[in-house]
């Protein structure tokens, strides 16, 4: 009795071997599908930048309308961390340990719940391309498997004071920064530009993510007399920083990073103070008449659920897939992740609807090799959220060594 | 000099909202001994509430808010009606997981029906206006905080030492047992506290969504309402009052003058200090119960 329940696992269990090995060429990849990962937080503060992982959704239905990716359909899972690293953990931990498991993950907000599945993922070996976030750290050192497109935070920051030192002849900058990566990056930036003209930051000021009271950091801002202040915080905390200051009568340059370059949507929640407000930005304004807007405005029309805005997040999660979508397009029916990476390192030039994308053969001591997006817009926002572009794809360049300052 | 004023007048201005958030959780707490989580998210829904009869219906502001008022206090007896009074055999920590629990139904539910997004709370005052007092500055809609807070817990004084509902709802805390021999129908008084504590609550965020209508806005003065609260000794209302602004002027002056970057633990630290050093809290008569 007992040989006959043996023999009969035993046989269950090698055709089991036999069907795997046949029908699952690679993890997360069936002879139909392709299943895609993301994260991103539709609740919480950073909420606003949730939207990214629901544009990559439009994105990918877009491309299975189009036939998907050699005879496969993109399956999409996201989930929503409410930019808590310990939720996105937990989510992508059990996303990628599933029946299907996870064939490369796409976008994923935030330098904080991103940095919590970097080596996760990486000692994995599982494709992640285009991080939500321009965050040094997935660079530092360069990862085999990672690809961020997202233009470094450090570039943003240096190439903002870069422009209010030389354009607009500022002479005290301030900084107010997220308490966390994403703010410390920017940080790490305007230090390391500020000290190419021998000058330092006139005051940085932390802040914490669920902070709502700006009136001690605003009275900080005032005693440092900054002539511009960048802002390297959530939308919420932005609106209310300058809020704050327009309460108190203080009113300097702000400058801000690419998280907070969705005009129309800032323009409303700061009641217009918005205006005149300068930031760093990665894809054109969202207005332009260009052919790959106008063809995803259609999508944006046919797919948005109600309520959703044509906003910068929105359209960055199709940004952020549209080189993963490329190298796998390039890579044939014979889906492997190692074909993907060839073919990603193989990128040079790709223009999607972002800035120009370009990796190079992996290399752990050059981060340009893994850093597909160097360049930047700086725009201004106008009355009624409009967008003024002040510099056309500016790249200031960033060595390393200049953080050793 | 100034520098130290403006942070006394931040910190009175920031220090209404924990105020009343204090107040509503104080309110619950002197009848029940629960300590009530969902408070921020009871407010939060009020708050949207309003939010829609304005921008969706075209409400004008009094009647919006006169509605608002009458939602909230529905919201709270609805609550404690339906979800925390049957809880089976409840213990107190039954009760205030009961109340997590409702705070992030709560939550999800109001994310799920206007979106995570920020919004732009319609309000008769500018929230950014502001008047200047020698060199230091108050925002109108600060300043109305201020009186409100002060006139709420006034209110609320008044109706608990005179009111003879005010009385039932003590004695229902104090002995639930004898009150109920005397003819207080304590289970209606429970409904009727959570009620009023949703109604203050409303008040609160009523005050909040002006800066920014967003499902986290009161997530924040919950907690350092709750610190105020116990701060105060969790059962007296110009306790708490007077908690919630002791808490925000020893932050707005940790905040200034040592650390920018730990203010937010400040409220935390504080509360350990006060266990540590007067359990009861600062304002309690200490009280205990007899077995």
């Amino acid at each position: 009795m007992k040989t006959r329940l043996v023999v009969i696992l035993s046989a269950i269990i090698a055709v089991m071997i036999c069907f795997t090995g046949s029908a699952f060429a690679e993890e997360g990849v069936t002879g139909t599908e392709i299943h895609i990962g993301s994260f991103g937080p539709q609740t919480g503060p950073a909420a606003p930048w949730g939207a990214v992982a629901r544009g990559s959704d439009a994105y990918f239905k877009m491309i299975n309308d189009e036939g998907g990716i050699h005879g496969r359909k993109i399956v999409y899972h996201h989930f929503d961390d409410g930019y808590n690293p310990a939720k996105t953990k937990a989510g992508v931990k059990q996303l990628q340990e599933s029946d299907h498991s996870i064939f490369g993950w796409v976008g994923g907000v935030g330098s904080a719940p991103g940095m919590a599945i970097k080596d996760y993922l990486m000692d994995r070996k599982v494709i992640w391309v285009g991080p939500s976030a321009g965050s040094f750290a997935w660079i530092d050192p360069p990862q085999k498997y990672l690809f961020p497109t997202y233009p470094l935070y450090i570039v943003e920051a240096k190439a903002l004071v870069k422009y209010a030192i030389e354009t607009m002849g500022k002479k005290r900058i301030a900084i107010v920064y997220q308490n966390d990566e994403y703010g410390k990056n920017g940080l790490a930036g305007a230090k390391a530009q500020l000290a190419k003209y021998g000058m330092k930051l006139a005051v940085a000021i932390p802040s914490n993510l669920s902070e709502t009271d700006f009136k001690p950091h605003v009275s900080k801002l005032i005693k440092s007399k900054a002539d511009t202040v960048l802002l390297w915080v959530a939308p919420g905390a932005s609106a209310r920083t300058i809020g704050t200051a327009y309460a108190m009568k203080f009113k300097p340059q702000w400058m801000a990073t690419s998280t907070v370059s969705d005009y129309p949507f800032m323009y409303k929640i700061t009641r217009g103070l918005w205006a005149g407000v300068i930031t760093a930005g990665f894809n054109e304004p969202l207005d332009a008449d260009v052919p790959i807007l106008n063809k995803y405005r259609k999508v944006f029309a046919k797919y948005a659920t109600k309520g959703e805005r044509w906003g910068t997040f929105f359209v960055a999660g199709f940004g952020f897939a549209e080189p993963l979508v490329e190298a796998m397009k390039r890579a044939g029916r014979d889906l492997t992740r190692e074909r993907v990476v060839t073919e990603l390192e193989n990128m040079r030039n790709f223009q999607g609807s972002q800035g120009k994308v370009s990796f190079k053969p992996f290399d752990p001591n050059d981060i340009y090799s893994r850093q597909g997006q160097q360049s930047i817009v700086i725009f201004q926002c106008l009355k009624d959220g409009k967008t003024k572009k002040l510099a056309d794809w500016v790249a200031p360049g960033f060595d390393p060594k200049e953080l050793m300052h | 000099m100034l520098e130290f004023f403006q942070m006394i007048v931040s910190a009175l201005a920031v220090g209404s909202s924990y105020a009343l958030m204090a107040l509503a959780m104080v309110i619950i707490y002197k009848t029940s001994e629960v300590v009530n989580f969902a408070q921020g998210e009871m407010a939060l829904a009020s708050a949207y509430f309003t939010f829609m009869l304005l921008e969706i219906y075209g409400f004008s502001f009094i009647s919006a808010f006169i509605l608002a008022f009458v939602f909230s206090l529905i919201l709270g007896a609805v609550l404690e009606f339906a979800v925390l009074r049957r809880a089976k055999e409840p213990n107190l920590l039954g009760l205030i997981i009961i109340t997590i629990g409702m705070e992030f139904i709560i939550l999800g539910l109001v994310s799920w029906k206007f979106g995570a997004d920020q919004q732009v709370f319609p309000f008769p005052i500018g929230p950014y206006d502001s008047i200047e007092i020698a060199g230091t500055f108050i925002s109108n809609l600060e300043l109305l905080s201020f009186a409100i807070a002060i006139l709420v817990m006034g209110v609320l004084f008044v109706f608990y030492r005179f009111s003879k509902m005010g009385m039932a709802m003590k004695a229902t805390q104090q002995n639930p047992i004898a009150a109920r021999i005397m003819g207080i129908r304590t289970k209606r008084i429970m409904m009727l506290t959570w009620g009023i504590s949703a109604m203050v609550g409303c008040v609160a965020a009523l005050l909040t969504a002006p800066i920014l209508l967003e499902p986290f806005m009161m997530w924040g003065p919950m907690l350092k309402g709750f610190s105020a609260a116990v701060l105060g000794g969790m059962t007296s209302l110009p306790g708490a009052v007077a908690g919630a602004y002791i808490l925000a002027i020893v932050e707005n002056l940790f905040g200034g003058y040592i650390s920018i970057e730990f203010k937010a633990v400040v409220a935390f630290a504080m509360i350990v200090l006060v266990l540590w050093f007067k359990p009861s809290g600062l304002f309690a008569r200490h009280y205990v119960k007899k077995v």
